[in-house]
């Protein structure tokens, strides 16, 4: 059987589907699910210096292409989080989504991060309906390389940067985060969703992130122009479903996947599902493992 | 989103009360819908009846169940779903436990299958959808059985070849105490906690990895006995662990 292992920075996954930041990731039950259903990997929903309770319902809207979202980085807080996973089993293939409003804020959840025997963090430079945070920092170049450079400098965390779609350059937005150990393209698309009947915005917070489907030519666009520039490691993520979605991925540069919005249509099954698809994918096309289609496209 | 009309408002007590909507959906005993008031929020309801038309029966407690009170007949009624599983059918003799608004989600259940219900309010003016023969308790006595109605059911609870258990989670955490998992009946149980998705995907009710959206609402006794969280704590809107205080209703 093809090898279907991979790697991203130091990091040595089983398989390369992790769970993404944001879909049933709120409890650390929900995250051990995961891995036990298979996924080579978890991310844990984003969490801030303070609780959080998020915005209020409506928080999704279902569309025929996707998922609209704006739950507004509800979570527990940086003190409760790091209390719920004290003795938590599975903190080598957990990694935690932290954002901030700013440099300081990051490097202090960074080193509370590490403090709680964690080795990995990803940063969320990109929710995209939340002010003052997410995208709104990580549009900011020298913000988002300064964050980095000081966690990377101040912790010995492994660092993913996650990135927004919702700027003009990628790339150059890529070039100021470059000092991760790996990219995850990419978060959301800020959009809109309408309900005509009542004239009225289908999310509370009118504006949420458009997931799913609909959004992987993006991704895979955001991928390839990133991998060519740079040729470092980078995690996939939007509107992946299927086996054939993550070889697409793969193809054009992606060592790793995230599947989020998926899980509505496929729930936990998903994981083995795609991990069987591309070990006989690799098979079939008689490559010996995952890295031999890695960026063979670009 | 789907939409239809309001076609009926029944004041079942005095803040609880039957709305029957306009409409052809499909659903099973104990599915449930998140219901939206346009400019407001979305919240869970479960079906009270599945005939057609279909009806919610839910008890204001705030804004959104206000205002859905408040609906006239042809005003517009907005929902998705039905979403969560469904009751499995019965056979043998049958036992309805209902607290709190439970009752409206086993509704649809005793209008199928005949059973007993034993049904828990705190005082007779909470009590709503009543059929006749009901067993009833009253924490201040003011009608049927004085105590909960844990202390009345659990000391027949072999009686039973199944029983549906459904109200809030202290309620149900009281009968599994007595019970403690040595039942000949089959028990089944409806749980409720904090849903913001209600599809399975934000992980707000979810318990030890059980989501009570899209695994439940309706878990087996044995799935609910190896949630080692159930009845000791909850999350809040942030998912911050919030612990229960003991036996309240």
């Amino acid at each position: 059987m093809a090898s279907i292992s991979t790697r991203i920075g130091n990091f040595t996954l089983e398989n390369p589907v992790i769970l993404a930041s944001g879909i049933l990731d709120e409890t650390s039950g929900s995250i051990l699910r995961s891995l036990k259903s298979g996924a080579g990997a978890a991310v844990t929903k984003s969490i801030g210096t303070e609780e959080r309770r998020g915005y209020q319902t409506p928080v999704i809207s279902e569309i025929s292409t996707g998922l609209l979202n704006a739950v507004g980085l509800s979570n527990p807080g940086i003190d409760n989080f790091v209390e719920e996973y004290k003795g938590f089993p599975e903190k080598k293939r957990t990694i935690v989504s932290i954002f901030g409003g700013n440099t300081e804020e990051f490097v202090a959840l960074a080193k509370r991060v590490e403090g709680a025997k964690f080795d990995k963090v990803e940063l969320n430079l990109s929710c995209p309906h939340v002010r003052g945070v997410g995208s709104e920092v990580g549009q900011d170049l020298d913000m988002v390389e300064e964050i980095i450079a000081e966690i990377k400098g101040g912790t010995n965390l492994q660092v993913w940067a996650k990135l927004t779609p919702n700027v003009t350059d990628v790339v150059a937005l890529a070039k100021a985060a470059e000092k991760a150990d790996a990219y995850v393209l990419i978060n959301t698309v800020r959009a809109i969703g309408v309900e005509i009947y009542s004239r009225k915005f289908a999310l509370a917070n009118i504006v949420g992130g458009y997931s799913g489907p609909g959004i992987k030519p993006v991704a895979l666009r955001a991928v390839y122009d990133v991998y060519k520039e740079t040729r470092k490691d980078i995690v996939g993520v939007g509107g992946i479903t299927t086996w054939e979605d993550a070889i697409e991925f793969f193809l054009l540069g992606a060592k790793a996947v995230q599947v989020g919005t998926a899980l509505l249509y496929e729930d936990y099954p998903i994981y083995s599902r795609i991990n069987l698809g591309i070990a006989n994918y690799l098979e079939s096309e008689k490559f010996a493992k995952l890295g031999d289609i890695v960026g063979v496209m670009v | 989103m789907e939409h239809s009309r309001v076609i009926d408002m029944v004041k079942e007590n005095k803040d609880v009360f039957t709305l029957k909507f306009d409409s052809t959906l499909t659903a099973r005993p104990g599915q449930f819908l998140m219901i939206w008031v346009p400019g407001g929020r979305e919240i869970p309801m479960s079906l009270s009846n599945l005939s057609s038309p279909p009806s919610i029966t839910f008890r204001t407690f705030g804004e959104t169940t206000k205002t859905l009170s408040q609906l006239k007949i042809g005003d517009r009624f907005y929902f998705r779903g039905p979403y969560g599983n469904s009751y499995p059918v019965p056979s043998g003799k049958v036992a309805y436990v209902a607290g709190g608004t439970g009752l409206a989600s086993l509704n649809s259940m005793i209008l199928t299958y005949s059973g007993d219900v034993f049904v828990g309010a705190r005082t007779k003016e909470d009590l709503f959808l009543l059929g006749d023969g009901y067993h009833i308790a009253t924490d201040d006595g003011s009608l049927g059985f004085k105590g909960t109605v844990i202390d009345m059911f659990a000391p027949h609870v072999n009686e039973y070849d199944y029983v549906f258990v459904c109200g809030p989670e202290p309620m149900v955490k009281a009968l599994l105490d007595r019970v403690k998992g040595n039942a000949r009946s089959k028990i089944y149980i409806s749980l409720e906690r904090l849903m913001k998705c209600g599809v399975g995907i934000c992980d707000s009710c979810s318990i030890n990895g059980f989501r009570v959206c899209k695994d439940g609402t309706i878990f087996s006794m044995e799935e609910v006995l190896r949630m080692t969280e159930f009845g000791v704590y909850k999350r809040t809107e942030s998912g911050k662990i919030e612990f229960f205080t003991n036996g309240k209703r």
